[in-house]
């Protein structure tokens, strides 16, 4: 699936990859700021509607957690932890909101110069199910999680 | 797993309404007719059918006539709370840099 319009463009490279360039009228350097400070990540990232930052610890491993309260009320909490904070060029952090919890996105977020004074922005997102999840349970991680399960059988029966 | 394909555009267009959306989170509990669903969302009959027949449209609701009462159900191809959440999540992400072009644009003669 393809969609362009005049301000983005839209592809979805994998079944569970959505990924979304634009470019923006304005240097890299102001870009990264929008993204990575509080104050000012706060008057776009809710599309309008207010937002609180409650956490945004800009670093590897850091958690972040904002929460979105739109004009009806409603109240939306989004959180992750940083994987990656390369400066100026490239974010990766987790994405989660609270009413889909265990549904969590790898959110990438890749800067670009494009010419005097643009950016361009590559967002990239990837999706995992706790059906993937409970696949993965039953491939590798299954002896692993048996070696687990015969040492807590000892360490209850030792308890006994 | 969700499957992309190019007729997953129709499932987008659809659930990107937040009353489609909970159109279809009412009828995940029981079915329901136009009438009922019109009063549920303080809606008139005519907006609830255009509604219905974009979810009709792309396969996430049927509906049948008994009578004179047209019964909705979900569809075929029943979208599941996951593949919803997805279709909510990239109309966010598209809004977002809406946003954010919107918030560069005004701030452009700001001291850095």
């Amino acid at each position: 699936m393809i969609t362009t319009t005049k301000r983005h463009t839209l592809t979805t490279p994998s079944d569970r990859t959505i990924r979304v360039e634009r470019e923006f009228d304005a240097p890299r350097d102001r870009v990264w700021r929008a993204f990575t400070e509080p104050e000012l990540a706060a008057q776009w990232w809710g599309r309008g509607n207010k937002v609180v930052i409650e956490r945004d610890e800009v670093q590897r491993g850091g958690h972040w957690r904002y929460v979105e309260h739109s004009p009806d009320g409603e109240v939306h909490g989004f959180e992750g932890r940083y994987r990656e904070v390369t400066p100026k060029d490239r974010i990766v952090r987790t994405f989660e909101w609270d009413g889909m919890p265990g549904y969590t996105i790898l959110e990438t977020a890749e800067f670009f110069d494009a010419g005097p004074g643009r950016t361009r922005l590559v967002s990239t997102s990837l999706f995992f199910s706790p059906e993937e999840r409970d696949g993965m349970l039953h491939s590798g991680m299954e002896g692993g999680m048996a070696e687990s399960f015969a040492a807590l059988d000892r360490l209850l029966a030792e308890m006994r | 797993m969700v499957q992309y394909s190019s007729d997953l555009d129709s499932v987008f267009a659809a659930v990107a309404d937040p009353t489609r959306r909970g159109i279809l989170e009412r009828l995940g509990r029981r079915e329901a007719s136009i009438t009922e669903l019109a009063e549920a969302f303080d809606m008139t009959l005519t907006g609830m059918k255009k509604h219905v027949k974009v979810l009709e449209d792309a396969g996430l609701v049927q509906t049948q006539k008994v009578g004179r009462v047209r019964t909705c159900t979900l569809g075929p191809r029943r979208l599941t709370a996951e593949a919803q959440w997805i279709a909510t999540y990239q109309q966010m992400v598209e809004a977002r840099l809406d946003s954010l072009g919107a918030f560069l644009e005004r701030t452009k003669g700001d001291q850095p």
